[in-house]
């Protein structure tokens, strides 16, 4: 199991070439406008400015529908939820729902199938709402000794606010995941640790919070190639990690938990010594081996995601 | 019979096109009385060819049989850990519990021994391995490097494996320490005429102690015969980017300053001896 952290995918376009102090604060910046934007319309056009972006960055289209798919059950929720229960504007559409022994015979029989066959599909999501489909059309059958009448009715506020959050997530992981994309941990970290300055005029050690980050990320695959050194060497000494009762796995926990402590302890006292041994002093000034330079384009980027907020409040006057 | 592989193919699952680790191996190991080396270059595949000996990798493909438990998903393997024992590079870090007798009590209890009998495999291993009963009763995390490694050992030892598998064992010890690990392992395969199977760097550890020696290369088995077959032939010796043992060089050395014929293929003191006689 190897993982890759920050998930940075090297590529030539003019998004990963803005300094990331730029791209960091625009992209706050663009994420506060979401929430800004109080209108369907206006959050369409930010997501198509945002798939823009997307494209320009020349990332394949294929790792940002990964990001999404992970949030796909969200959004399945969110749009139940409000076809559920917001029930403000106009009728829309309505339909009895029977619920039948037949009908609830063949959900189950569905649920059952989906989780038999879910592990062998890729596209899990297209696979769940078409299972979803199926069970809701079953429901329009009454035959086989009723149960209850559901009614359903969908109004039209339902439709536009679930559109609009669901709208708003796509943009929110979008971007989100063209910042981790298009920007190396390491400039990232620097990114945020400028970002962060203000915040030492009130004392806050900014510096030391951004090198524990980059620590962290940087020792997080570390740990996990230790950890399952540890798994393989229990599992040697007759520990089936798959299988046990409650008390068993206890006991497992404790065998993977124990040794990996200790050897965090190591590590962090061997990389403290390293770093001692290279003068770093905690709160003392550091230079930079890249320092970054604002160009015009990361001027330009900033002043657009500045100006954006307040358009968007002005577009909705 | 032993471990018994064929065709075995086997790639790390992970992103993007990552090569094959193990590409087309076939081997047999008998299930007693071998001392097996296996040697190659870093990255060669050695670590992952005997993580499958132990069913902790299952391959992509071809079979692998140990003691008659055939190795693949949806198997039961714990019954082939207990049969086919594995010490990792730095086993110290796999200690865990409040005592060194807890620790070594762990394995066996987990294949289905008693409490009783598990104490008394304790008992017995720890003076297997070279330490005293008075160690039984202290921490595992208060012992030095060589003695934590001493106890890890001895935990796999009182689960009574059949074949014995060790990735680089002395790594990390003083020679002093490294010579009596080797001696460990070595007097187990006298006494209880136990097959062991060793993955390391060095070349005396093989002329040394190995009856065996296999020899991976990016991935593949390229060599799998006696130590004399491998030492004898520079030419094998240099695809395969290996060095010679220090006796062997010494006595190469001794052959270019006396412009001598010695024998130069010798693997302990006494071949040196019998060689220089005929100086
Ligand atoms: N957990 C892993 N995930 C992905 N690839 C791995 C993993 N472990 C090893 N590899 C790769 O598989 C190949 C063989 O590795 P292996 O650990 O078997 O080598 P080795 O011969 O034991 O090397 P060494 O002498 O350095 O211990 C290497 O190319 C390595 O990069
Ligand atoms: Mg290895």
């Amino acid at each position: 199991m190897r993982i890759i952290i920050g998930q940075y995918l090297p590529a030539d376009s003019w998004i990963h070439k803005l300094d990331p102090r730029a791209k960091l604060i625009a992209l706050i910046l663009l994420i506060a406008t979401t929430f800004v934007i109080g209108n369907l319309y206006t959050m369409i056009g930010l997501l198509v400015f945002t798939i823009i972006l997307v494209q320009s960055s020349k990332i394949p289209l294929s790792r940002f529908i990964k990001g999404i798919e992970s949030l796909v059950f969200l959004l399945f929720f969110t749009v139940i939820f409000q076809m559920l229960f917001n029930k403000n504007g106009t009728l829309l559409f309505s339909t009895d729902l029977n619920l039948t022994w037949l009908n609830l015979g063949i959900i189950v029989i569905l649920i059952v199938g989906y989780n038999l066959v879910k592990k062998m599909i890729k596209r899990r999501f297209i696979f769940f709402l078409a299972t979803v489909a199926l069970m809701v059309y079953s429901l329009t059958f009454d035959m086989g000794g009723l149960i209850k009448v559901f009614n359903i009715s969908i109004y039209t506020d339902a439709v536009k606010f679930a559109s609009f959050l669901v709208t708003r997530i796509l943009i929110l992981v979008s971007l989100s995941s063209l910042l981790t994309l298009t920007t190396k941990p390491t400039e990232l970290n620097n990114g945020l640790e400028s970002v962060l300055k203000p915040f030492k005029l009130i004392k806050v050690p900014t510096e030391e919070i951004s090198m524990m980050i980059s620590i962290a990320l940087r020792f997080i695959p570390t740990l996990l190639d230790e950890a399952n050194k540890i798994i393989k060497a229990q599992a040697s000494r007759g520990v089936d990690f798959k299988e046990g009762t409650l008390r068993q796995k206890i006991v497992q926990i404790i065998a993977l938990l124990i040794p990996m402590f200790i050897i965090s302890f190591k590590r962090a006292d061997d990389l403290a010594n390293a770093m001692e041994a290279r003068s770093y002093f905690p709160g003392k000034p550091r230079s930079k081996l890249v320092d970054f330079k604002f160009r015009f384009v990361d001027y330009a980027v900033l002043t657009f995601a500045i100006a954006l907020i307040p358009s968007v409040i002005l577009l909705a006057i | 019979m032993g471990i018994k592989f064929k065709n075995v193919n086997y790639k790390y699952p992970g992103i993007g096109e990552s090569l094959f680790a193990l590409t087309d191996v076939s081997l047999s190991i008998e299930p007693k009385g071998e001392f097996i080396a296996i040697v190659g270059h870093t990255g060669s595949g050695k670590s992952t060819l005997i993580q499958h000996m132990n069913a902790l990798l299952i391959p992509n493909s071809g079979d692998i049989d140990v003691f008659g438990n055939i190795v693949k998903k949806g198997e039961k393997l714990t019954p082939i850990r207990k049969r086919v024992g594995m010490v990792f590079q730095f086993p110290e870090y796999q200690l865990f519990e409040e005592t060194v007798e807890k620790d070594i009590m762990f394995g066996p209890l987990n294949f289905g021994l008693s409490k009783e009998e598990a104490r008394e495999k304790a008992k017995d291993v720890i003076k297997v391995v070279g330490l005293d009963e008075s160690y039984l009763s202290r921490s595992p995390f208060n012992l030095s490097g060589g003695e934590m490694r001493r106890v890890a050992i001895a935990g796999i030892l009182a689960m009574e494996p059949e074949i014995l598998v060790l990735d680089e064992p002395t790594v990390g010890l003083d020679p002093q320490g490294q010579k009596s690990i080797m001696d460990l392992f070595l007097s187990l395969h006298k006494k209880f005429n136990k097959t062991i199977i060793l993955v390391t760097h060095n070349m005396d550890v093989v002329s040394e102690y190995a009856n065996r020696v296999i020899v991976m290369k990016k991935s593949k088995l390229v060599f799998d015969g006696l130590p004399v077959d491998l030492f004898g032939d520079d030419e094998l010796l240099q695809s395969y980017d290996l060095d010679i043992p220090k006796l062997m060089k010494i006595m190469r050395s001794i052959n270019s300053e006396f412009n001598s014929k010695l024998n130069d293929t010798v693997f302990n003191l006494d071949d040196v001896v019998s060689e220089l006689k005929k100086l």
